[in-house]
């Protein structure tokens, strides 16, 4: 054949024709499907070897283990570790999207730290007041707090007070009977998946205006009308004969709404369903007395020691109450809001400052909180970033030490506050959590729990170097609970005077969320707040649709809630399940500010 | 100045006036088309439609103008293959109209699906068992032999019939014309139906469920009769309308009439078969699914009013007018009972698109309502824009209306005033 | 090796949901989106607009507070064995009913956006993509490389993971096992429920729980008269709960509730 252009032209038709009858050109053409897939812009996924790694969570006092399924040294999913003798295989949705904490577009990356150091180390100077509010306190990191103020003139550790007293845990495996007023046992209280294995063994009475969803799934919900539960309290205290004098089951029924007879049915079940326990959302002490009259103490509510620590930190500051600090004494405010905790609202701090020229540090990742007080902004590492132990929850009756695991490497403008703060007060700096590790294995006692395989290994069978090692990899150390600790003394009934009904402030706030109100959240909680309205978002507030006409707003109106302390604003949702008398808010700083659970409220449209 | 493209022996307004007759129709296309690339380049999430609603609007209108425009097809079934030769007098107009509704369906379509650029994908994979495979076939063919019927009356306009090929291409074209009507009223039954079994299929929607024959649920059968009966009238209507604002006579009234009797015929067919397939969903294919049929028409606004404004009020009313010869010579009742089965029809395909997703199927669903954003109105203003421009033009330089002519000499020849709508003849010539 | 002796052995994966264990905390909603990269809300979504794959519904019994009690439903892809609708109305095949595992897998890649199957999908499983996914600067670098993102336009729904099970599969074949048997995995969902109200497994496989509980008496499935023969099995001892598996009737509690109101479209 010589090679003519028309050759070549019938060599190339022919060949093309020919192609037509195998597969190419026609698996071609489907395959641009995968191309076409997706448009530039869209992420594609990075690939590498995964790996397994472990943590505990850090989002709150639970502490659950967690695995980690790394690409690379990246967390792409956090999943629960199944039959683990804390966490018992449970996890929240904070903690399964614990892992996009570092990229929040509301994370804050810089701050003045020379300015608030040097702020810090003038009024040390001078001796003035500091004190030192840690939000969560237990850690090692307290410690080194109290330790600080220790070592300086005029300094002061500050934790919020803990409604059952320090040291005081709730052994739910004792109870038969728990009466709960609105505390969210179901919704993330204590650790979660200690409560789910106990749920069987006792029988819950959910007292609530609203149906919660602890209510929803209590053995029994009583509902009573919304800021009565101290009426309730102080009605089953007479018949359980303590409490005030002056008061009955009779006056308890018209209070709350509900009949005589429903009084005395709870006290005598509390009395003969025993042993029971009593448990408050807001702390109330009205409440909480009556576990002295259900004897309580030294059954379900037992002294939990705290993990071993060294002898040498025992001379540190003492832990004061905010109300026990004089007004106006305090120039320097060192905030840690670093790890998620409770929210005391502003009002109350703001008394103890210096009407002028106080200083404010807040050490936040965020400036939602206290940020929005605060001279300066310090950021903070966010949780897989962090390396810092968790203390234990509500319902942890054993001792128990565990860590996060750095998972991820913060960015470089973050400030350790325990560092920050043992710099200011000229604390010798050292490695607080490894001492901390030392004084445990020291003490011999315990068993160290490795999330891999759950392998239970006694302390002293394990050397300090790989007690250390396993413990910063997300491993657990567990004690046995102490038989022979004293029985908790248990706080006395204080009941305020009831607050005069405000006439023009219609509505009872109800708080919802508390769990993930102060703790950082990720993105994808849009799941279940605006995408499917399964929990209440935190800049939202719920009413009934009478309750919401009266006030003359609609669902998805922008809002302002008024109480007697301030204003915040809202968005109105409308729920038919919330009773008419009710707003219920998403607990957030903002709102906490201005609202404890039973404040008196009302909503009026912008 | 374009006087060399209008047909002789007819007028048509000056130049300047008909530019100005256009100008708001562009406008509102221009309008139009923004809203269209708006949904476009930022995405569906433009339209208020959401994951319940997941048809709205668009769909709605696509069903409508595509039964709307079901004249094209049938006048030509009528004319070319049951020799109806009275319909020799609206057949251009006919496949104008049909063009432009289908052509505007296609183009909103192009906008409603995620991704436009995958619409080969139909072609390429296609799901025997869906109906929607057929009815995207079945329209894309069909729009080809609307868009070659539509070529010879292009071709015969006067300036272009002045080159030989067109003329020939044209007169050849013309031979195949009993083929394109066949192969147009096969492709429209099956498009017309599917489009009916779109909604008929949904096993998991019983308010649109229906049994059927074979395959082929009663849906698919009620939306040709219905497609064929309002075909007809929607022809008539927009004869008439063309001649009101052009004010000229383009066709005899007797056309209107007999177009207005086919109607009649077709839509009380359509009304007796429809109310017996209801009996048979309310009692028996509903219950069976576990829901009752009284509360479908529970949830407010779609109380049972809808159910007997679509049969009795839009349906049967209109159906005795249109087949009561002396109410059918009055062309205000002829008009209005057109308009009555067309907005029936209409109220028709709302209900399947619509009411079909309003109502709830899971018992903790919320009953929701759905408006259309502007960006969804506009889009098919465009094509309500684009429908009267392409219908202008081919009027003002194409011969829609053969009897034009003559009714114009006869007009001059008499010295009367043109028959105005809602009068008799007294001659009784028509 | 699979031959006629030694024939594939197909799986038909279910699932049972304890609707008295589910607590309603939504663990499984954002499991499901960390797994399958689900992005997080555009500022203008809703609850109508949202892609939640597995959505938990909080269901009243209807009667005026105080008596009001409500019960939460999680409800995903049915996974319907017969006449599944999905798959019968997809004009190009993107959906199809897997005869090996049982799964209703969607293909993203195929898919037009013609939003026919959410239409015939009378358990609102399927959620449209109305904007390209967005995450926050840096969170796509936590994105799950199993899973591929979709863009804007196309449908999704559960899939019960698909990609797990495509990992378990070569495991198995890693491990050397044949390829005739099905295999064990599990979905993200079930994975991260905390109550273990959510429980998966091979309806073929009698000893799972899945098939144990379609046999309990206080099972039921959604709509189950409509036919499609869904595998996910509810379970409840309270009468009223079991009632939800039925069609609707109006006036038994449930709200007519308007379309958002522009603002709250605007404020999302």
């Amino acid at each position: 054949m010589t090679t003519t252009r028309r050759n070549l032209f019938k060599f190339a038709g022919g060949s093309f024709v020919g192609a037509l009858f195998t597969p190419v050109p026609w698996r071609l053409i489907t395959d641009t499907a995968l191309w076409s897939e997706n448009w530039p812009g869209i992420p594609v996924p990075a690939r590498g070897e995964v790996r397994t790694r472990f943590t505990n969570c850090s989002l709150c006092t639970a502490g659950c283990a967690v695995r980690v399924r790394s690409i690379g040294d990246q967390p792409v999913a956090l999943a629960p570790v199944a039959n683990h003798p804390v966490s018992h295989g449970a996890m929240c949705p904070f903690g399964l999207t614990g892992h996009h904490l570092p990229y929040h577009p509301a994370r804050v990356k810089q701050g003045p730290v020379e300015q608030a150091q040097a702020a810090v180390a003038d009024a040390v100077a001078k001796g003035e007041r500091v004190a030192v509010l840690d939000l969560r306190p237990g850690r090692t990191a307290s410690w080194t707090y109290r330790r600080a103020m220790a070592a300086i003139r005029n300094g002061v550790y500050v934790a919020p007070a803990q409604a059952l007293g320090a040291g005081t845990a709730v052994n739910l495996a004792n109870a038969k009977t728990v009466l709960s007023f609105g505390a969210p046992l179901l919704e993330g209280w204590g650790t979660p998946g200690n409560v789910i294995a106990l749920r069987d063994g006792f029988r819950l009475i959910q007292v609530e205006a609203v149906e919660s969803r602890t209510a929803s799934l209590a053995d029994q919900w009583i509902s009573i009308n919304p800021g009565t539960e101290t009426a309730l309290a102080l009605g089953i205290a007479s018949v359980l004969g303590g409490g005030s004098p002056d008061y009955s089951p009779a006056k308890a029924a018209a209070a709350t709404g509900l009949s005589e007879q429903q009084v005395r049915l709870l006290a005598r079940e509390l009395k003969e369903n025993g042993p029971a326990v009593v448990l408050d959302a807001s702390g109330s002490s009205a409440v909480l007395a009556l576990n002295t009259l259900v004897g309580a103490s030294g059954l379900t509510l037992v002294t939990r020691r705290e993990a071993p620590v060294p002898e040498a930190w025992k001379k540190a500051a003492p832990v004061t109450e905010l109300a026990e600090i004089p007004e106006h004494s305090v120039r320097v405010l060192l905030i840690d809001e670093s790890a998620p905790g409770e929210y005391i609202p502003w009002s109350e701090i703001e008394k103890t400052l210096v009407p002028d020229n106080p200083v404010v540090v807040a050490f936040a990742w965020e400036r939602a909180g206290y940020g929005r007080h605060a001279n300066y902004v310090l950021p903070t590492a966010v949780y897989p970033e962090t390396t810092e132990d968790i203390p234990p929850a509500i319902d942890s009756v054993a001792p128990v030490f565990r860590m996060t695991a750095p998972l991820v490497t913060a960015p470089a403008g973050v400030v350790d506050a325990a560092a920050f703060i043992a710099a200011a007060a000229g604390l010798v700096p050292g490695d607080a959590l490894g001492e901390r590790i030392g004084a445990i294995h020291k003490s011999g006692r315990g068993v160290l729990v490795a999330s891999s395989d759950l392998k239970q290994t006694p302390v002293k069978d394990v050397s300090a170097d790989d007690f250390r090692k396993a413990l910063i990899a997300g491993g657990c150390w567990l004690d046995a609970a102490d038989e022979k600790a004293p029985a908790p003394r248990l706080p006395l009934a204080d009941p305020k005077p009831h607050p005069a009904e405000a006439a023009d402030l219609p509505l009872v706030a109800v708080l919802t969320e508390a769990r993930g109100s102060v703790a950082p959240v990720s993105p994808l909680m849009s799941k279940l707040y605006e995408e499917s309205k399964l929990r209440l978002a935190p800049n939202r507030a719920a009413l009934n649709p009478i309750a919401a006409e009266a006030c003359g707003v609609e669902d998805g109106d922008r809002a302002t809630l008024e109480t007697p302390y301030g204003r915040c604003d809202v968005l109105v949702t409308l729920d038919a399940a919330i009773p008419p008398g009710v707003v219920e808010v998403a607990a957030r700083p903002g709102i906490l500010d201005i609202c404890a659970p039973g404040t008196r409220a009302k909503v009026v449209r912008v | 100045m374009d006087r060399e493209f209008i047909a002789r022996g007819v007028k048509r307004c000056s130049t300047p006036k008909f530019l100005l007759w256009t100008l708001p129709w562009i406008g509102l296309l221009a309008f139009g088309l923004y809203a269209a690339a708006l949904c476009l380049i930022k995405g569906l999430n433009q339209t208020n439609m959401d994951n319940r609603f997941a048809f709205g609007l668009w769909i709605f209108l696509d069903l409508t103008v595509i039964a709307l425009g079901a004249g094209a097809f049938f006048t030509g079934f009528l004319l070319y293959i049951l020799k109806l030769d009275e319909l020799r007098a609206v057949i251009n107009s006919a496949v104008v109209i049909g063009l432009v509704c289908y052509s505007g369906a296609m183009g909103v379509l192009a906008v409603d699906v995620g991704q436009p650029l995958r619409f080969w994908f139909t072609f390429w994979y296609p799901n025997v068992h869906s109906m929607l495979t057929e009815v995207t076939f079945c329209i894309t063919c069909y729009l080809t032999v609307l868009v070659v019927e539509y070529l010879p009356i292009v071709l015969r306009n006067r300036k272009l019939r002045q080159v030989p090929q067109f003329l020939v291409f044209e007169f050849e074209l013309h031979k195949l014309i009993f083929v394109l009507a066949g192969v147009g009223t096969f492709l429209s039954f099956f498009h017309q139906g599917s489009l009916g079994g779109l909604y008929g299929v949904l096993r998991g929607r019983p308010f649109a469920f229906r049994e059927g024959l074979a395959v082929w649920p009663t849906t698919f059968f009620l939306f040709i009769l219905s497609a064929a009966a309002v075909g007809p009238s929607f022809i008539l209507l927009t004869t008439w309308l063309a001649e009101k604002i052009s004010r000229k006579r383009l066709v005899k009234p007797r056309v209107l009439e007999l177009l207005g009797r086919i109607s009649g015929l077709l839509l009380a067919v359509y009304v007796i078969a429809k109310s017996v397939d209801t009996l048979v969903w309310i009692n028996r294919t509903s219950p069976e699914t576990g829901f009752q049929a009284w509360q479908y028409y529970s949830w407010q606004p779609f109380g049972t009013w809808i159910l007997l404004a679509e049969i009795v009020l839009f349906g049967l009313a209109p159906a005795l007018i249109l087949l009561t010869a002396r109410l059918r010579a009055r062309r205000g009742w002829l008009v209005s009972a057109a308009a009555m089965a067309c907005l029936g029809v209409a109220l028709n395909r709302f209900v399947m698109t619509v009411q079909t997703l309003a109502v709830p199927t899971l018992s903790f669903d919320r009953f929701l309502s759905y408006t259309p954003s502007w960006q969804e109105s506009g889009t098919f203003l465009a094509v309500v824009a684009y429908g009267v421009l392409v219908y202008s033009f081919s009027f003002r330089y194409l011969q829609l209306f053969p009897e034009e002519r003559e009714l114009r000499f006869e007009a001059e020849q008499t010295e009367e005033l043109p028959v105005m709508a809602g009068e008799i003849d007294p001659a009784g010539r028509y | 090796m699979i031959s006629e002796k030694n024939p594939v052995k197909a799986a038909r994966y279910g699932m049972t949901i304890d609707l008295d264990r589910c607590n309603g905390c939504g663990a499984c909603m954002v499991a499901c989106a960390v797994e399958n990269n689900v992005p997080p809300a555009h500022a203008g979504a809703n609850d109508r607009k949202g892609l939640t794959w597995i959505r938990v519904y909080k269901v009243d019994n209807g009667a005026e507070y105080p008596d009001r009690r409500s019960v939460f439903v999680p409800v995903l892809c049915q996974q319907c064995n017969k006449d599944t609708p999905c798959v019968h109305v997809c004009p190009q095949q993107a959906v199809d009913l897997d005869p090996a595992t049982g799964i209703v897998g969607q293909m993203p890649e195929r898919c037009l956006g013609c939003r026919y199957c959410m239409a015939a999908c009378p358990y609102h499983a399927r959620y449209f993509n109305w904007w390209d996914p967005a995450w926050p600067a840096g969170m796509e670098k936590t994105l799950n490389p199993d899973v591929a993102p979709r863009m804007r336009g196309v449908v999704e729904k559960c899939n019960f993971c698909h990609g797990r099970w495509h990992a378990a599969r070569e495991r198995a074949a890693a491990a050397g096992k044949p390829n005739t048997e099905p295999v064990t995995y599990t979905p993200a969902c079930a994975e991260a429920c905390p109550t273990g109200a959510l429980q998966f497994g091979d309806l073929n496989d009698p000893a799972s729980l899945p098939a144990q509980a379609a046999k309990n008496p206080d099972a039921f499935r959604m709509l189950e008269k409509l036919g499609t023969e869904p595998k996910i099995y509810y379970r409840s001892k309270r009468d009223w709960v079991r009632e939800i598996a039925s069609a609707p009737k109006p006036g038994a509690g449930s709200r007519v509730a308007s379309a958002p109101t522009p603002k709250e479209q605007a404020h999302g």
